[in-house]
């Protein structure tokens, strides 16, 4: 069967009725690939893409609010640098249109391009469900390969980007454009922070709880180097304790290197990929910092 | 009363007839939208893709599918004004919406500045692309008030073309803006 | 002693010299030839108008699909079909049982079974094929479809192949055939060469990946089995497919639907069997046969890749004096055209340069790989990725300016290529010169933006020869008639299949009878109404069919110059026929419309109808020696060069500027010309940087188009082009060919780019960031 609500309420119930037999599709960019190679993803589809409240893009004291439908063409156009710059590294114009951030991040894929960029950018996101709203930082969205937090009945309603950091991104691909990525990654920098290396405030003896107060104010997320989109915790509280500067950036680009744990596949060895993840996130810390 | 579930109202809103014996994701789905600028309402099956169904059951057989997994864009129709493959897109997603294919953009015998252009600068060569570039170029002229040559790569760039090489697209892409009084 | 031979070549080329300076072609300025008339398909192109083999599909037609082998080397034990053949909306489930003719295939050797009865060779062998109502229910039906296999010990590489315990794929054993070139005495000259240099040199394997995928339709309606499908050489398909399903010839028609490009791709058979035979057990159905991409990649053949062991050996001042060469062939499962493929690499070893001494070995191997065949550059385009590699590490070592080294050993008018056939008219120097003085080689600059970005500057050369060549028979009929409406109608089985053939035939006629380019109909590749003109492949049509068509319309011509001359009552070599009227030149006043030359002629018993046959001959290469007179009807020249970055970090390779020179001795179409320039550099761009098709125990790990990666708008630069004409003797108004050349010198400029910018050879192709990166780290 194929259903298109109209209301988020209405999605939700009919995803509480067909939990598993059913599928959200939105810019139908993943689930439609399947059927036209045969396999028949799902009974039931539930479209979500005349849903009208899924559509807003809106500002809250200094939070994006992107909903469930904002496409990566959309996403391209937001003054969110790493997160545009990702967005446009997807496919074509007409995937972008399609294709959107939710989607990216309810498909889990290792090599998702928005994922990546929002895992940097410390996004949260919002579960909605017949049952309720719950949010959940992006950082415990993924759970392992192509797995996520997601309940059956639950579908990504907000995405939250705090957007008063500094980022940027890089991904490397095998040509100019239309690229799976071999390596992405994103960089994002707390505001104010970042020039002159040695001014990053260092988080002294911060307890769990203060730590949640004071999240390390570097944060790198990579593509394709771990079953799901990942951040390099350790170098980002390296950074956090010794600053940015030349120096620590290339300390830092070798702990991104013994965190990550990349795949040898038909796209490229995982040594490449080891090697590649540092050069990239060398380059974009360094071109911050110089920023 | 006992409360209808939302799958159950669905289930009483559609109609019966035409049931296939593949399952229930074949059920006819009735899709009214507009088409080349025409009404058009449609008994259709909704995990036909809208390439299939443009090309199958509206016999608008301009659109092309070459990959038919949203590399390669030949399969390019504008929805609302914007570029979408449609062999990533399921028929009943545009439901109330307006669809233009390549079949929509001559007006009678006289062509769209850009097919103009394409022809004119050998953009074409086997024209299996073709279609889809010219959707591709469509979408970025109406939408750009005066693209530069970056924005023209960003905008061609989910187009595959294995014989011109690209350079007489671009060409023909710089030389309809031109015409349209849209360059810088 | 002169050798008789060597006299006979003397003579030959001093002809060759003769013509040339007379020249053939002063002719006066061309009125249709030699301009960019827009292509005539083009309007119905960019509407949507054209239909191409998926688009003759109905609703209410059948449809067919096909069972591929589930191992890529077993025997078949048993096929059953009973349970498929009971699933509703299933019309017929067939196997080779339902063959009744050879059942075989193959456009050398009839080596490969249309469906396979007792053995398969690799993934896309079919076994079966299925005729539902629909391509749902028949998908449905094939995986109903039981074939017991006992599996055989599958052969991947050409070392496991040559393994003298390894499982025969074929009853002839692994080796699919030897050529061998001998000039001069390569080992002695080697030893006595002041500086060698050599290497091992790999290509890969890589896909045609042509747009629109193999689909078409059939129908036999009980006398006349009809089929449209998109191929390369309409009259040897039908051979062939007549020959397996045991049909007369005439029984059988083939109609090329529009092709959406083929690059060698269709030239062997596709689906053009299994629909003819679909239709003989449906009488009176239409049947559709459509492929996806990943099946399309699947089952089509691909270019070989080759393993290249080259040794060049010169003097100290840079004389090249031999060159040694072993081509190891991965020929896949079956011949395919695998055997001109490897006589093609040894006869254009050397490419554009002398060597007296040469030493050429190729092997070709199977393996349960897919099979190789036809690709654009055939054998020549991997053969020029060694030669120029071997040239750059030769100029390195002798620790000269490359393109010194190269201009120094280019082959020259009267020189003689590996083959010892002399190029009366050689013009690699022109080509070469002219890209050098565009780049302005001297003054070229190594300076970037960044230090961790290095420029390189690459160069190739190519010398081709045109043609099937090797004394196999090369020929093209065409065909002009006059109607009375004073149309001249031009019948050639000549495909287009996107590089122009279309306006090239049509320019040709119209210009040869005097007419305007509208006013000639063109009537292409219908196996009932089209003469055969041999293949749309070898670069070969515009000056086989260019020239048929020259010969026919001159024909024609000729008739209403007779017929205007006898009712105008003038001299016959007074009549000029100009703009679509005859007319006296000194009586302009006394003339007649096309029309009114067909209603004069029928009157008169004129048959306005004249058709030709264009067939210069060939001689076969020497089995031992490789050598021949006349391998090919003639060569062209053309030279690159290529200028770009490589990201010494990261691996990446951006190419900034790229010119292309070619001499296609006249430009029929010059725009199209370009195009075919353009398309053929970035199609080389895809082979040397991206394009591979990556095998795992046989099996395809990326067919499709998210991973078999294409050249973008975003990784072509623009590409200059020069074209040069040097008229040949031999061609349509001096016109030679463009299909081919591009493309190979290509891969090999890029890679030459490459070299210059990291110092280190690229060994392994395509030059993936991957693979730069790591050859940077050795």
């Amino acid at each position: 069967m194929f259903y298109q609500p109209k209301s988020i309420g209405e999605a939700l119930e009919l995803k509480a009725e067909l939990k598993e037999s059913g599928a959200f599709i939105a810019g139908g960019t993943d689930l439609v690939v399947l059927m036209n190679r045969g396999i028949r993803p799902t009974e039931n589809f539930i479209d979500l893409s005349h849903v009208k409240d899924l559509t807003a893009i809106n500002k809250h004291n200094g939070t994006l609010e992107l909903a469930g439908n904002v496409t990566f063409a959309q996403a391209g156009r937001l003054p969110i640098r790493c997160l545009a710059k990702a967005a446009l590294s997807v496919g074509g114009p007409g995937i972008r249109e399609l294709g959107t951030l939710a989607g990216n991040l309810a498909t889990a894929s290792p090599a998702g391009d928005g994922s990546t960029a929002l895992l940097a950018l410390d996004a949260e996101v919002e579960l909605s469900s017949a049952r309720g709203v719950r949010r959940l930082p992006l950082d415990k969205f993924f759970l392992s390969y192509r797995k996520t937090a997601l309940a059956s009945d639950e579908m990504i309603t907000k995405i939250k980007i705090p957007t008063n950091y500094q980022t940027d991104w890089a991904k490397n691909g095998k040509r100019g454009a239309v690229n799976i990525s071999v390596v992405a990654v994103a960089v994002a920098i707390a505001p104010g922070l970042g020039s002159g290396g040695a001014t990053v405030p260092v988080a002294k003896h911060s307890t769990t709880a203060s730590q949640r107060l004071a999240p390390p104010r570097v944060r790198i997320a990579l593509a394709s180097v771990a079953p799901t989109p990942m951040r390099c915790h350790k170098a980002e509280e390296f950074l956090a304790k010794n600053g940015l500067d030349t120096g620590t950036i290339r300390q830092a680009v070798e702990i991104v290197r013994s965190e990550i744990k990349p795949i040898t596949d038909h796209r490229a060895s995982a040594d490449y990929k080891v090697h590649l993840a540092g050069v990239l996130v060398r380059r974009l810390l360094e071109k911050l910092v110089k920023a | 009363m006992k409360k209808k579930t939302v799958a159950a109202v669905y289930d009483r809103r559609k109609k019966t007839n035409g049931r296939r014996s593949q399952g229930a994701a074949t059920e006819l789905w009735s899709l009214k939208f507009t088409l080349n600028g025409k009404r058009v309402s449609k008994r259709v099956r909704p995990d036909q893709t809208l390439l299939d169904f443009l090309r199958i059951e509206m016999e608008l057989t301009g659109t092309k599918g070459a990959c038919l997994e949203g590399e390669c864009g030949s399969c390019y129709v504008l929805v609302d004004g914007r570029p979408m493959n449609s062999c990533m897109m399921l028929a009943p997603q545009v439901q109330g919406r307006e669809v233009v294919t390549i079949e929509g953009l001559a007006k009678g015998k006289h062509l769209d500045v850009i097919q103009e252009k394409f022809v004119e600068c050998g953009a074409v060569q086997c024209g299996y692309c073709t279609p889809g570039l010219i959707m591709a170029a469509k979408a970025l002229l109406s939408n750009h008030s005066h693209p530069t040559r970056q924005e023209f790569l960003v905008g061609m760039e989910g187009n595959i073309c294995r014989c011109t090489g690209y350079n007489k697209i671009m060409r023909a892409c710089e030389m309809a803006a031109d015409e349209m009084g849209l360059k810088k | 002693m002169t050798q008789p031979a060597d006299m006979l070549q003397q003579a030959l080329a001093n002809i060759h010299a003769k013509a040339k300076s007379s020249s053939a072609y002063e002719r006066g300025p061309t009125k249709v030839v030699g301009k960019s008339a827009q292509r005539l398909d083009g309007v119905d192109k960019a509407t949507g108008k054209t239909k191409y083999g998926q688009d003759l599909f109905d609703k209410k037609y059948l449809f067919a699909k096909v069972l591929r082998a589930a191992y890529p080397h077993a025997e078949i034990i048993d096929i059953d079909t009973r349970v498929a053949k009971t699933i509703p909306g299933v019309l017929v489930v067939l196997t080779h049982k339902d063959i009744t003719g050879t059942n075989m295939h193959g456009l050398i050797r009839r080596d490969q079974e249309v469906l396979c009865s007792k053995k398969v060779r690799y993934l896309g062998d079919a076994v079966a094929i299925v005729v539902a109502k629909d391509e749902e229910i028949a998908a449905e039906a094939l995986k109903k479809i039981r074939v017991d296999y006992k599996p055989l010990q599958a052969l991947f590489s050409m070392e496991d192949a040559l393994k003298p315990d390894a499982p025969q794929i074929h009853a002839e054993g692994n080796v699919l055939g030897e050529k061998h070139l001998r000039r001069g005495d390569a080992p002695k000259a080697m030893s006595e060469a002041d500086v060698v240099v050599e290497d091992v040199i790999q290509t890969q394997t890589t896909d045609h990946a042509f747009l629109d995928l193999e689909a078409g339709r059939a129908r036999y309606d009980g006398n006349m089995l009809t089929i449209e499908v998109s191929g390369q050489w309409l009259h040897e398909e039908r051979r062939l497919i007549a020959l397996a399903l045991g049909l007369p010839l005439e029984k059988l028609r083939l109609i090329q639907p529009a092709t959406g490009g083929a690059f060698g791709g269709r030239e062997d058979i596709s689906i053009q069997i299994y629909l003819g035979l679909c239709a003989l057990k449906l009488k009176g159905k239409t049947i559709c046969l459509r492929y996806s991409r990943s099946e399309s990649m699947i089952a089509r053949h691909k270019r070989h890749p080759v393993r290249v062991d080259y040794k060049l050996g010169a003097k100290k001042d840079g004389t090249l004096v031999a060159a040694q060469v072993i081509f190891y062939v991965d020929k896949g499962a079956y011949a395919s055209t695998g055997i001109a493929v490897m006589r093609k690499a040894s006869s254009h070893a050397t490419g554009p340069y002398k060597v007296p001494n040469v030493w050429v070995d190729v092997v070709g191997v199977f393996t349960n790989n897919n099979p190789c065949g036809a690709m654009r550059g055939f054998g020549a385009a991997q053969t020029a990725i060694a030669y120029e590699g071997l040239m750059d590490r030769l100029a390195d070592k002798l620790g000269m300016d490359k393109a010194e080294l190269r201009r120094k050993n280019l082959i020259q008018s009267g020189d003689a290529v590996t083959t010892g056939q002399i190029v009366p008219h050689a013009t690699a120097t022109e080509c070469f010169d002219a890209v050098l003085k565009k780049i302005d080689w001297n003054h070229r600059s190594y300076d970037t933006p960044a230090p961790h970005l290095k420029r390189g500057y690459g160069l190739s050369i190519v010398c081709f020869g045109l043609g099937y060549g090797d004394g196999f028979p090369d020929a093209s009929r065409a065909r002009c008639k006059l109607t009375d409406d004073g149309i001249v109608e031009l019948y050639s089985s000549a495909i287009d299949v996107g590089q122009g053939l279309l306006n090239m035939v049509c320019q040709i006629a119209a210009e040869e009878i005097g007419v305007p380019l509208d006013r000639v109909r063109p009537i292409l590749a219908d196996t009932e109404l089209t003469p055969e003109s041999g293949s749309s492949s070898a670069t070969r049509q515009t000056y086989f069919t260019g020239s048929a068509v020259q010969l026919a319309a001159s024909e024609l011509k000729k008739q209403l110059q007779d017929i205007a001359a006898a009712h105008l009552e003038e001299l016959v070599y007074e009549i000029k026929i100009e703009n679509g009227e005859a007319y006296n030149v000194f009586r302009p006043h006394k003339r007649m419309t096309l029309k009114e030359l067909a209603r004069e002629g029928r009157k008169r018993g004129f048959s306005l109808d004249a058709a030709s046959l264009f067939k210069p001959p060939t001689m076969p290469e020497d089995t031992q020696t490789g050598q021949s007179m006349r391998a090919f009807v003639t060569y062209l020249f053309g030279s690159h060069v290529c200028q770009l970055l490589v990201d010494t970090e990261t691996g990446e390779v951006k190419i900034e500027r790229y010119i292309a020179c070619h001499d296609v001795g006249k430009a029929i179409n010059p725009d199209q010309v370009i195009g075919q320039i353009q398309g053929g550099v970035t199609m080389g761009i895809g082979m040397a940087l991206m394009e591979e098709v990556v095998l795992k125990d046989g099996k395809i790990l990326n067919a499709g188009f998210t991973d078999y990666i294409l050249p973008t708008i975003r990784d072509v630069p623009e590409i200059e082009c020069i074209v040069l004409e040097n008229p040949d003797p031999g061609g349509p108004f001096g016109a030679r060919g463009v299909g081919e050349p591009p493309l190979i010198g290509t891969a090999p400029a890029v890679l030459s780019a490459i070299y210059d910018a990291i110092k280190k050879p690229i060994r392994q192709l395509p030059a993936t960031p991957e693979r730069v990166w790591r050859t940077m780290q050795e």
